[in-house]
């Protein structure tokens, strides 16, 4: 059978603080471009919506007023929020969106002008009927280790909406490769940006990656990341970079956070999600997580 | 559909390169088309005078680089203007949709290299890109189509337009 031509558009936006690119595969070219256009305004709203700086998004507004009133969200926002609370309660509170203050603290966030509780976590988040949250004590979420993640997901389901048969969404790193073609990503080196550390072939598959990259800052005296285990406070500092494949975005970000803090003690949360890691340290190879079930035939290493 | 997952085992020339990664998105007529589907554009670009150019350093407080501005009119009076900007290690051509009433439209990067080892201050180093057309791609380690790892910042780009805007409001708001 001949199969007509397939298009090809690749565009670019500057959105969620970097780069959003985004590739879609068709039949068909008002329908690519239609879809691409809706994709970027799903990454738009996401935007709107879940910025920790944009006083008028759902974030700032619970930030400002979820202690000691409440909040009604964007669905969008519930969504995030409830899957926040799923890995913080999954991971014992390694992932917790109501850590703003450490990293606040720490110079990666504005300071707020409330006084806030010290030990506030995410049991302190209710999410309650109606899109309405609650803090039972003045706290601050950030959703930036999460909310990306979700971005790529909408864009992605806007895309297949259109009818763009193959493509890849890539916010700055966190990705998605959706469609009958696979496709190489490579993976910067951390310390070292201008070189490529490892590659992956993904098809119909995410992948996040967080690392120590520019974001260094001295704390102090001493060089931390915004990195942070919920659970001590403390900042990682062997690992230089983790990057996660699972089958959605918003998991695959939300897990590079518990595996950097947890390494192989994330291994039955990782088998749950049956997702892999990329982990990468200061001064040795690369090694991997599988999770059980994962058929890799090509398991070589960079070495 | 099978997810598919596979390490790639990498040749060590792919460890040290690249030191240069370009991409090219849009061309002006594709930028157009992007931003404001079927509508006719006039070429106005716009020469600041230097009075001009300090009000607008002075309104948005950002260096202007350049003179020159590239400048079209746009079927509704609209504007689409094509703009670059440098950082460390970035050098970044986008095209910015401006509508009648001066509010941003749409933000489109045309093109995105990225390089290290200082040259990107090199007007040399720059040059080389002047005059390329689509059809004269950059053959900077084109291999490497997607990266994952590094948040980039657009802060640069976030500045560019904040200086457009003011640009906007100076040169040609009337």
């Amino acid at each position: 059978m001949k199969s007509h031509s397939n298009i090809e558009i690749r565009r670019c936006r500057p959105l969620l603080g970097t780069f959003v690119e985004i590739e879609a595969s068709g039949r068909n070219v008002a329908g690519l471009e239609r879809g691409i256009a809706a994709a970027f305004s799903s990454v738009e709203k996401v935007h709107r919506l879940m910025s920790y700086h944009d006083p008028r998004s759902d974030v700032s507004r619970m930030n400002r007023d979820a202690f000691p009133n409440s909040v009604i969200v964007h669905p969008w926002t519930w969504k995030v929020l409830e899957t926040a609370q799923q890995f913080a309660r999954e991971s014992n509170g390694v992932f917790d969106i109501a850590i703003a203050r450490l990293l606040a603290d720490r110079g990666y966030l504005p300071q707020c002008s409330h006084r806030l509780s010290g030990t506030a976590t995410w049991r302190d988040v209710f999410l309650l009927k109606n899109y309405r949250v609650f803090f039972r004590r003045r706290l601050m979420v950030d959703l930036g280790g999460i909310a990306k993640g979700f971005a790529v997901d909408q864009a992605v389901g806007a895309l297949k909406e259109s009818g763009a048969t193959s493509g890849i969404v890539n916010a700055g790193g966190d990705l998605c490769v959706f469609g009958s073609r696979s496709q190489v990503v490579h993976l910067r080196h951390p310390s070292r940006p201008s070189q490529v550390a490892g590659a992956v072939r993904l098809r119909e598959r995410a992948m996040a990656t967080s690392g120590i990259y520019f974001a260094r800052c001295k704390y102090r005296g001493r060089n931390i990341s915004p990195m942070i285990d919920g659970r001590t406070g403390r900042s990682s500092r062997e690992l230089i970079s983790v990057s996660v494949a699972a089958s959605d975005c918003m998991s695959a970000d939300a897990l590079t956070k518990i595996v950097f803090a947890l390494r192989e003690r994330a291994a039955g949360l990782m088998a749950r999600y049956q997702a892999d890691a990329l982990l990468l340290e200061r001064n040795g190879a690369p090694s991997w997580m599988f999770h059980s079930s994962c058929d890799t035939p090509d398991r070589t290493r960079f070495d | 559909m099978k997810a598919e997952f596979a390490f790639i085992a990498l040749p060590v020339s792919a460890l040290i390169a690249p030191s240069a990664f370009a991409v090219r998105y849009l061309t002006v007529d594709q930028a157009q088309q992007a931003i404001f589907p079927s509508k006719s554009f006039t070429a106005a670009p716009v020469k600041l005078t230097s009075s001009q150019r300090k009000a607008i350093e002075q309104a948005s407080g950002l260096r202007v680089l350049h003179d020159e501005q590239q400048v079209w009119r746009v079927s509704g009076d609209s504007w689409f203007i094509v703009d670059e900007v440098v950082g460390k290690h970035e050098f970044i051509t986008y095209a910015v949709g401006l509508n009648a009433d001066g509010s941003v439209k749409q933000i489109e990067i045309m093109d995105y290299r990225e390089t290290y080892g200082g040259q990107i201050r090199d007007q040399k180093w720059r040059a080389q890109f002047v005059g390329k057309t689509s059809k004269s791609p950059l053959k900077l380690d084109n291999d490497i189509k997607n990266i994952s790892g590094a948040t980039l910042s657009c802060r640069h780009i976030t500045d560019g337009v904040k200086r457009l805007l003011a640009f906007y409001e100076i040169a040609l708001k009337h």
